[in-house]
């Protein structure tokens, strides 16, 4: 966090409008690589580790997927399951531009982070390869699942909302992926 | 079961589509929307429709509301919420999952709670812990007597009304806690040079036996998403990290063997309880059910060994 307050630009957390999400966000995103990172340092203890950095790991999916995302950026998603067919699908929504602004302080740190870190957890999984670290792939491997899950659903929030805004009778974007998915939607709008 | 939902009405030659009994309300006319499914439960699953009235139009509000928006699907609702509010709901979320495996609908013959709107309303968190104090004991020795008494009735298993709301939209917290509390505790009791590769182990052993458990009924036609079907076994998960905490705590094995194996058919009972029903072909729900099984009996005996 710090020295990315000396870059020059927008990117400082005084100009953010929501300071504490913001900073509470970032905590948690890098909190998770630190531990992994220089836990041994400290203790042993392999499984707390394992267990500290899981933990981090599971609060930052949640932070950003309900929270951040929202105070943010205005954007969330969530997954939905049809109940007769199992079908599951991704459901996007987006804050009206009217009645809210988007901080670009805000924005650029969002994306920043959102996007540096499935690349930084894709090079620690390179390095635990070459050295034969395998012991510690499973937790790499959940890492990955997790930040690529939100990255890749974030950024296609953002392209629905964009989209939606376009088309400008928005209140909401909305968007269902996949033919499955429009197809359930049909059979569901057709009752 | 029958017989208690025959219709009320002792002269049976009145056409009941042009005469509209006098104390029906409104849930008992048709309705054209859902025409449908509004004769589906007469004739399908009958007792669990007539012993509550108002249980289809119920379970239809899911649907229709997503046209209308008035629940959690509704996104005006969700965007701009206080953070409380985020957390109180996923919790309540949570907390209703755990309910289902505590209490396994399958055991209890679903009558303990009316699953409305899995806890996600306010008023039920109270007189959920109301019914938590009240029927702890008495349930649990229901359980013990339900255990002998009620046999696998397949008809119940392939309801297909099974699946209780709150399980609809799934979590990761409830698998991620309990397969990490699992391999923890299981950890405590191993050698200090082979504590590692057994966390490591027991962790990935559990996600492998999630994914496969899921895989079988996936292949068998079963209509429940991959990411639901995991989030069900990993909450009935609990019982199984009660084992393993008796393990850690190294009780005497005389002990252990029984209790081992009330847990594991606790296990057994919420997972199918949840599971059972998700549109398995009729005559394969043995099949669907035994790899969760042997997954149940295999963590067991870790635990039981350790």
């Amino acid at each position: 966090m710090e020295q990315q307050q000396n870059t020059p630009g927008s990117l400082s957390w005084r100009l953010s409008s929501h300071p504490i999400t913001l900073l509470c966000f970032l905590a948690f995103r890098i909190s998770s690589l630190l531990v992994y990172l220089f836990g041994m340092l400290f203790t042993e203890n392999l499984v707390m580790i394992f267990i500290i950095t899981i933990l981090l790991l599971a609060a930052d999916f949640y932070y950003l997927k309900n929270i951040a995302g929202r105070r943010l950026v205005g954007l969330r998603w969530w997954n939905e399951v049809d109940p007769q067919s199992g079908d599951s699908h991704w459901v996007f929504e987006s804050s009206d531009p009217a009645t809210k602004t988007i901080n670009a302080t805000d924005s650029r740190f969002f994306w920043l982070a959102m996007y540096a870190q499935p690349v930084l957890w894709i090079a620690l999984a390179i390095l635990a390869l070459v050295r034969l670290k395998f012991i510690w792939l499973p937790l790499v491997a959940i890492a990955l699942v997790l930040t690529v899950t939100n990255t890749l659903a974030f950024s296609r929030c953002d392209k629905f909302s964009q989209a939606s805004n376009m088309a400008g009778s928005a209140l909401y974007g909305r968007s269902l992926a996949g033919s499955i998915a429009s197809n359930m939607a049909g059979r569901l709008f057709g009752r | 079961m029958a017989s208690t939902s025959n219709h009320q009405y002792p002269s049976p030659e009145i056409e009941d589509d042009l005469i509209d009994p006098d104390d029906a309300d409104l849930n008992d006319f048709d309705d054209p929307l859902a025409r449908n499914e509004s004769r589906q439960p007469l004739t399908g699953n009958i007792g669990t429709s007539s012993s509550s009235a108002g249980g289809r139009p119920l379970n239809e509000q899911s649907w229709t509301s997503r046209i209308g928006g008035e629940d959690r699907s509704a996104p005006v609702n969700t965007i701009d919420e206080t953070v409380w509010e985020t957390l109180r709901r996923d919790l309540l979320a949570v907390w209703s999952k755990m309910r289902e495996v505590l209490y396994p609908k399958y055991l209890f013959g679903g009558t303990m709670f009316d699953y409305q709107s899995g806890g996600s309303e306010g008023g039920g968190f109270r007189s959920v812990y109301a019914n938590l104090r009240g029927a702890g004991i008495s349930g649990a020795r229901e359980e013990l007597a339900g255990l002998a008494g009620r046999v696998m009735d397949p008809e119940a298993l392939l309801n297909q009304s099974n699946m209780s709301p709150g399980l609809r939209d799934w979590d990761m917290w409830g698998p991620l806690i309990f397969c990490l509390l699992l391999s923890l505790l299981l950890s405590f009791r191993a050698k200090d040079d082979q504590k590692d590769v057994v966390f490591s182990g027991v962790f990935a052993m559990v996600w492998i036996g999630e994914a496969v458990v899921t895989l079988q009924i996936k292949l068998l036609g079963g209509n429940i998403s991959f990411a639901q079907s995991v989030c069900i076994i990993g909450y009935t998960l609990f019982p199984l990290v009660i084992a393993a905490l008796l393990s850690a705590l190294s009780i005497p094995v005389v002990v252990r063997i029984p209790v081992y194996i009330v847990l594991i058919a606790w296990s057994l009972a919420a997972g199918v309880s949840i599971l059972g029903g998700s549109g398995v072909v009729k005559n394969r729900v043995g099949i669907a059910v035994y790899p969760l099984f042997v997954f149940y009996l295999g963590l067991g005996c870790l635990c039981f060994i350790s």
